[in-house]
């Protein structure tokens, strides 16, 4: 290095902040609200319980399919496939081995991510877009793969009467637990992820993967790990998900619905941003509610809305927001401050 | 004599996905654009052609001349509509926006027509065979197979011998220069997928001729055509050809070993295209 010619230049104290007032407020906020959602079984309604479990869901899938593609370039139409092979082995484990579902919930993730890895290695030859058709043959192979398999029961789906052992209360502290630990590790750990020196090396292969492999990034690692990652954390909420179903077919799991709505999250929120999915996730949760007896109406108009945001606002409501504002919730950016002005 | 007939079968069947595959890899080999909708416009162009049919009553023969027109002019308006402001190097913009399409296109084909699986009337053409020994040759998948010949040999004539054809190679090698050289690279896309998806008028006519259509049938209809443009080799328009050849025998194969492991059968022979071979039949490494 060549510092020593440099050595009689002062340079300017200064260090590198990463957190900001609106983030802090954030994670209170987010922790306030982890709090809130564990205890919900002392206090919320069947109903309510199973709502919000849905939407936890919602924002982990979408989540993972962001860290994926927002960050990894890595843009898949399959991950139902991970969901649904972590959920069925799941019901193998707990309704024909006799483990305890909520340890079997733990064990399943296993499965997808030795899936994972296969399917990676055959996958990353595809070019860009076929990538994308590349993972759902895959969701769909599984899928076959399944309703031809008579230890799942084939087509005919499976139910997971072992719950019966836990009350309609133990279920639900299970449950909300599960949730929790899923927001933990599929927003958490992004969140980590980014404010970590990896997060510098993926927001570096997001902007420009050519320009980050010549800074030292190795992206083809980074983007293996990403996709394992995201197979496991997708799967996760596959087992939650049907835990809470108690019933699982191969068209459920298997499902290509999970993609839409990972896509449409990601993409209506902001794309490459976790505020962008919390936010995705409740638009998306509401307007299922509301619009959601429309039926096919209501998909033309969703499938109509991904077009528009595909072609014109890249950013998502949260892009337009932050044109606007600038309130980081979870911040990743790093801002150099001077010493002086603090 | 039971495998020869799978093989003849798919062969035949082979054909159908040629006509599926044919436009995918000349949109991909021309811009590297994967259009998600891709199953869902046979799914409509079939789903119109049972309509007229029974609205006005138009065989087969008619068909053709009122849905390649219709599949054409879809075709040009979605590339200039929607696709041209998407092409980049980045292939996250046209995956999303045509998978969104393809949502949207799913369910608006699902109020018009309804869930129902429907099938265009042939006038007996459907059933029509010739027995050649102990095998029974259906006639309209031999028509299909012969058509999907012409489009391949016409395609593939029309991008070496014309002057729309050099544009269109210049476009894909390098589309800076072929705008420089005079080349217009959007009227060049518009076009290529106006063909792309004309040839489909013909896929989406003789689909719902051979068998069923119903709304929800379009991404079945897209992995075949990428599969076989995957087996062929990405953008190779003969390789596009053999690698339905493929598909269809593999599935044809597949369904004789067990019913359950047809379409099963050929997803692995794709997977296995990938391990083995991943450039492709007709590909350059």
């Amino acid at each position: 290095m060549s510092l020593s010619m440099n050595s009689n230049i002062e340079l300017p104290t200064a260090r590198v902040q990463t957190q900001t007032a609106s983030g802090m407020v954030a994670m209170m906020v987010g922790i306030g609200l982890l709090v809130a959602l564990v205890s919900m079984p002392w206090w919320a309604h069947q109903g309510t319980i199973r709502s919000v479990v849905e939407l936890c869901c919602y924002i982990a899938i979408a989540q993972m399919w962001n860290l994926m593609a927002g960050y990894g370039g890595l843009v898949s139409v399959g991950q139902q496939a991970f969901m649904g092979v972590a959920a069925y082995a799941m019901f193998a484990l707990a309704q024909n081995h006799g483990i305890d579902p909520f340890v079997a919930v733990g064990l399943c993730l296993l499965v997808p991510a030795l899936l994972a890895v296969p399917t990676y290695a055959l996958l990353h030859r595809l070019d860009g877009p076929y990538f994308a058709i590349g993972t759902w043959v895959v969701a769909e192979v599984f899928r076959l793969i399944v309703t031809n398999m008579p230890y799942l029961n084939g087509g005919a789906g499976m139910s997971l009467r072992v719950m019966t052992q836990y009350s309609a209360h133990e279920r639900a502290i299970g449950i909300t637990i599960l949730c929790a630990i899923l927001l933990l590790v599929t927003v958490g750990g992004s969140y980590w992820l980014l404010r970590s020196r990896y997060g510098l090396a993926l927001t570096a292969m997001r902007d420009n993967p050519v320009a980050a492999a010549s800074q030292g990034v190795n992206v083809k690692k980074l983007r293996f790990l990403i996709f394992i990652a995201g197979a496991v954390g997708t799967g996760l909420v596959g087992a939650i998900y049907f835990m809470t179903q108690l019933r699982i077919t191969p068209e459920s799991a298997f499902s290509s619905n999970w993609a839409m709505i990972a896509i449409f999250i990601v993409m209506i929120g902001g794309i490459g941003k976790i505020e962008g999915v919390i936010i995705g996730a409740l638009i998306y949760f509401f307007a299922e509610r509301i619009f959601g007896p429309y039926g096919s109406t209501y998909l033309v108009v969703l499938g109509l809305l991904t077009l528009v945001i595909a072609i014109y606002a890249r950013g998502g409501v949260w892009g337009l927001l932050s044109k606007v504002v600038n309130i980081p919730l979870f911040p990743t950016r790093r801002t150099l401050v001077s010493r002086d002005e603090k | 004599m039971r495998w020869l007939d799978a093989l003849i079968q798919g062969v035949l069947l082979g054909g159908l996905y040629a006509q599926y595959a044919l436009g995918m890899a000349l949109m991909f080999g021309v811009m590297r654009l994967v259009n998600l909708t891709h199953g869902d416009l046979v799914v409509l162009l079939a789903l119109i052609g049972v309509s007229l049919a029974v609205s006005w009553g138009l065989g087969p023969l008619a068909l053709v001349f009122v849905l390649v027109p219709i599949a054409v002019a879809i075709g040009y308006v979605l590339q200039r509509a929607i696709l041209n402001n998407v092409v980049s190097q980045d292939p996250l913009p046209s995956i999303i926006a045509t998978f969104g399409l393809s949502i949207a296109l799913q369910n608006a084909m699902m109020q018009v027509w309804s869930a129902d699986t429907r099938s265009i009337p042939g006038f007996g053409i459907e059933q029509a065979s010739w027995q050649i020994g102990p095998i029974y040759v259906g006639v309209l998948p031999v028509i299909v197979l012969v058509v999907a010949t012409l489009l391949t040999a016409a395609i593939d004539a029309l991008l070496r011998f014309s002057r729309f054809g050099r544009a269109i190679r210049a476009s894909a090698a390098d589309v800076e220069a072929a705008a420089l050289t005079g080349v217009n690279p959007k009227a060049v896309y518009a076009w290529a997928t106006a063909i792309a998806v004309g040839i489909l008028g013909f896929a989406g006519l003789f689909q719902g001729l051979r068998s069923t259509v119903a709304p929800f049938d379009g991404p079945a209809q897209l992995i075949y055509a990428f599969e076989a443009v995957i087996i062929g080799g990405m953008g190779s328009i003969w390789g596009a050809f053999v690698g339905s050849m493929v598909l269809g025998i593999t599935q044809a194969i597949g369904f004789r070993i067990n019913p359950g492991f047809g379409i099963l059968a050929g997803h692995l022979v794709f997977l296995a295209v990938l391990a083995i071979r991943p450039q492709g039949i007709f590909g350059r490494s």
